[in-house]
């Protein structure tokens, strides 16, 4: 299947049980020395300017985005079009729970570093809501559903302005002390792990399995004994959890929150077309090809500030383009290649 | 003729015999009573003209859904197109007639507008079939469904920020079509921008089910939505009622976008709400659901009429919290939605579409 | 007017139809018979345009078919009636007969076949402005016969009409084939009911796994060993 682990020989060499335990959460060699790279990169000018840092967070929290979504629309085959707007959940509750300033209704002052976790609790608790919402409701439904709900926690959050000062946004306080990028770069990258290697693990079990089966055929999965509906409340629920715990990084990250910059469709649709750009239902696609793309709409962004929307405009072509002549992908690029490599090895 | 199935018995048929349907037109209509008692005849009239927009807007998605399997996300964005053809052609014409002012152009001006409008919808629905759908069917082997759909997002997602890139964010709006006063309709007055707005829906949407019902081309539509195989075999080209469809759809909704550009400008993201109702009225109705579509239009826009209506006031811990409203048009009927549909999942008036069983 | 030669078909993977040939003459009628699974609905389907053979030609009236799509066919002349039927269900009775004169641009034209198959089945007369959906199994099946009857074939391909009809209603069916072949039309009969289908044809042929295994004049076939001994139960 689409996974970035090379198939192995077992050998009983430490090297080899060291990649043997490093397959079973979905590292392979070859990502063990991209993730090397990508962790030492901003050491190495020209990378180490700030805001090249900066680029670099944004593509580790889009690329830890990308394997959340793609969990839920590469394995249960649901597009979950609500996804910013729970990530947007985290967040607000997140700087809620941490606010001390009398604007806003209540000042509970909690440490960013416990409300990230309770952001993530409740927008978890709200994703199992969603998923049970739509259970009853086949792929295109689901994901028109949970469009609408969407919508309606982005107009709650903007109409609740004693709580969140409604379109003004929040600003909530720092997670660190410090003005520097480098610190918040390594957390994003060890919340981007974390998300990978555990939504590895559940899609390496049996649960893996389940989820395949009910995206590829619900009454198939549902014949051969799988309750679907534990499976995708389940799924949509780990999705929405890792979402809002992201969304806690954000809040405390740039210190600024507006239920437009972060909640709107057009967010969903930005992590959507990484997903399918970088091949869907592979986990790994959409996380690789996150930071390549930060870097090269970052430079559009601010190379050419004279056309606002081109890097969006981008963005929509490819990802159009990758749906018409490509379906699989930049993952599927990559498995027909080891295939390739693989029979030529055989037959020579 | 044999065929008496007029949009009034169509309707009818549908209503009998279904309780689930009869409860929320029910409920509706008493809600329209209130808001007339509340808001005053306006309002109501002010939902009617909405609905009638809601439910041109529906039906195009509703016929693109059940002919071609597209769950079209990118209607909102054939909106925009219209608004701003529109735009474009009227306000020179205007402009010149400040200077040297024409009865006739202003009063045909308007029309002429939304006639480009529709003209420029039908030509983009042909383009973007022609280069991204027919490819996609070609590409397709499964879940044709999921894949329509995540092209419409790409396609919205390319002429929304395609237009801010060209033409800028800003509003370009006109205060009104006609430079005449208010009509009086009893104790009310209503714009006459809004009056025509409303006959054009409903001219279109009758329009469109006569065309669907009793012509040669028509039928064969229905056909394909009905049986796509069995149509081929009767000799119907899918490659011509796949473009003709979704022109058709593109058209409806560029002409809506014309024809209430008085109301909602034209800026790049502006077919958001339109899409956003369109998709509700739909989901309500039943997906691939014509009749429907146009029942659920005037649901939708009474419901949001009594959202914006009332209001009420919660104070927790000394802070008033606002709810209803304007703001709130967006939440409230989400939160109807999500009931009706855990009751009935396929909508009020079911699915008649081959693709719903797809995944 | 139509001929196959050596045809190969398949559906993704599987192969299908290997190595078929057969032909129809002019105003003939011939039947196609074999047991389940032996690539009968797949020929016509290939003939109908709705599959693209591997490998091999279909030759209609001396035209090559075999990238004709499915819609170009019903206006050379052919016309399939699939065992599905594939009736528009949310369409009346006269509508769906409409539907299957689509390709008849005549409106004179289109009702004077429109008597015809009324003529032929009374029944849908009657039933003129039901919907499709809300028939009976039988009537559907006349539906579908008349509604293939519609575009004034010069080839019509039957799947499987008796199937799920009750005994006196197969005779009707099969009576009005024969009629239909009076007034000129070539036909292919795909059919379970062996020695129904022998006794209207012209000319039949045997298909076993995907080969013609016999063929000959339908009186020949009705005596011969093989066939009497694997269809006819004798």
């Amino acid at each position: 299947m689409a996974s970035i682990e090379m198939e192995r020989k077992n050998d009983a060499s430490p090297l080899g049980a060291i990649t043997a335990a490093m397959k079973r959460i979905g590292i392979s060699p070859l990502g063990l020395v991209l993730l090397v790279v990508v962790a030492l990169l901003p050491l190495i000018p020209p990378f180490n300017q700030e805001h090249m840092v900066r680029w670099l967070i944004m593509g580790a929290f889009l690329a830890a985005q990308a394997i959340a979504f793609d969990f839920t629309a590469g394995y249960i085959n649901v597009v979950n079009f609500g996804f910013a707007a729970l990530l947007g959940l985290g967040a607000y509750t997140s700087a809620i729970l941490a606010n001390k300033s009398p604007v806003l209704m209540v000042q509970p002052g909690l440490s960013p570093w416990i409300g990230i976790w309770i952001g993530a609790i409740v927008a978890g608790l709200v994703g199992l809501g969603l998923g049970w919402l739509t259970l009853r409701l086949r792929g295109i439904f689901a994901a028109v559903m949970a469009w609408f709900v969407g919508i309606a926690l982005m107009g709650l959050v903007r109409n609740l302005t004693p709580l969140t000062r409604g379109p003004l946004g929040m600003n909530p306080s720092s997670l660190l002390n410090t003005t520097a990028n480098l610190p918040y770069y390594y957390i994003i990258l060890i919340m981007m792990l974390a998300v990978y290697v555990s939504l590895r693990l559940v899609t390496e079990s049996h649960y893996g399995l389940a989820f395949k089966a009910i995206g590829q055929n619900l009454d198939a999965a549902r014949a051969s004994g799988i309750n679907p509906t534990r499976y995708r409340v389940f799924n949509f629920a780990l999705s929405s959890l890792f979402a809002g715990w992201l969304g806690g990084f954000y809040a405390h990250y740039y210190g600024s929150l507006t239920p437009q910059t972060l909640m709107h469709t057009s967010k969903t649709v930005e992590v959507l077309a990484l997903v399918y750009i970088g091949g869907r239902g592979s986990m790994w696609g959409g996380m690789f090809i996150a930071f390549p793309f930060v870097f090269f709409i970052e430079y559009l962004r601010s190379n050419l500030t004279e056309l606002p929307g081109l890097h969006l405009v981008i963005y929509g072509l490819l990802m159009v383009l990758v749906m018409i002549l490509y379906p699989d992908g930049l993952a599927g690029l990559y498995n027909w290649a080891v295939e390739k490599i693989k029979g030529l090895g055989n037959s020579g | 003729m044999k065929e008496q199935s007029s949009l009034g018995s169509t309707l009818v048929k549908k209503l009998t015999g279904n309780l689930a349907a009869t409860i929320v037109v029910g409920t509706t209509l008493v809600l329209a009573v209130v808001i007339g008692v509340e808001g005053g005849p306006s309002q109501v009239i002010n939902s009617i003209v909405t609905g009638g927009m809601w439910a041109l807007l529906a039906v195009g998605l509703a016929l693109v859904f059940g002919v071609m399997n597209v769950p079209h996300f990118a209607h909102g964005e054939s909106f925009m197109v219209g608004a701003y053809v529109a735009y474009f052609v009227f306000n020179p014409i205007h402009t010149s007639l400040k200077e040297n002012p024409n009865t006739f152009l202003g009063v045909t001006a308007p029309f002429l507008a939304m006639l480009a409008a529709a003209v420029a919808g039908l030509i983009l629905g042909v383009i973007l079939e022609r280069l991204l759908f027919y490819p996609l069917r070609l590409k397709t082997k499964s879940g044709w469904v999921m894949n329509a759909f995540l092209l419409t997002v790409g396609i919205s997602f390319i002429l929304t920020n395609g237009t801010t890139l060209t033409l800028g964010p800003n509003f370009r709006g006109i205060p009104r079509y006609w430079d005449v006063p208010p009509l009086q309709v009893g104790s009310v007055r209503v714009a006459v921008d809004r009056i025509i707005a409303f006959f054009i829906a409903i001219i279109s949407i009758v329009a469109l089910w006569f065309f669907l019902r009793q012509t040669r081309t028509g039928r064969a539509i229905r056909a394909v939505s009905q049986d796509e195989l069995g149509a081929q075999m009767m000799g119907i080209n899918l490659n011509f009622i796949y473009p003709l469809t979704f022109a058709l759809a593109t058209a409806m909704a560029a002409l809506s976008g014309a024809s209430l550009l008085f109301m909602f400008q034209a800026y790049p993201t502006v077919g958001l709400k339109p899409l956003y109702f369109a998709w509700y009225v739909v989901m309500l109705a039943g997906l691939g659901n014509v009749v429907g579509a146009i029942v659920g239009g005037f649901i939708v826009a009474v419901l949001q009429s009594a959202t914006q209506l009332f209001t009420f006031t919660v104070t927790v811990l000394g802070h008033e919290f606002q709810i209803g409203g304007i703001a709130w048009e967006d939440v409230i009927p989400t939160f109807v939605m999500i009931i009706v549909l855990l009751v009935v999942p396929s909508g009020i008036f079911g699915s008649e579409v081959k693709g719903v069983q797809e995944q | 007017m139509l001929q196959l030669k050596n045809l190969d078909a398949s559906y993704g993977f599987l192969q299908i139809l290997w190595d078929v040939s057969l032909h129809i003459a002019d105003g003939e009628f011939v039947g196609l018979i074999g047991p389940n699974g032996a690539g009968k609905t797949t020929t016509l389907r290939t003939i109908a345009g709705l599959l693209k053979p591997m490998k091999g030609e279909v030759l209609f009236k001396g035209h090559k078919m075999n990238t004709v799509p499915a819609h170009e066919t019903t206006r050379m002349g052919i016309s399939y009636i699939s065992e599905d039927l594939n009736l528009f269900v949310d369409m009346s009775v006269r509508e769906n007969l409409l539907m299957g004169a689509y390709i008849v641009r005549d409106q004179q034209k289109q009702l004077e076949t429109l008597d015809f198959v009324y003529e032929l089945f009374p029944r849908l007369k009657e039933r003129e402005g039901q919907l499709a959906g809300t028939m009976s199994g039988g009537e559907r099946k006349m539906l579908a016969i008349a509604r293939g009857m519609m575009s004034n074939p010069l080839l019509l391909l039957v799947d499987e009409p008796s199937l799920g009809l009750a005994p006196h209603l197969v005779t009707d069916v099969f009576k009005s084939l024969r009629r239909l072949q009076e007034t000129g039309v070539t036909l292919m009969l795909v059919e379970q009911r062996v020695n129904a289908t022998l006794e209207i044809t012209d000319r039949a042929y045997v298909m076993e796994q995907g080969r013609i295994v016999m063929e000959g004049p339908s009186s020949e076939l009705m005596t011969n060993e093989h066939v009497k001994a694997a269809y006819l139960g004798i």
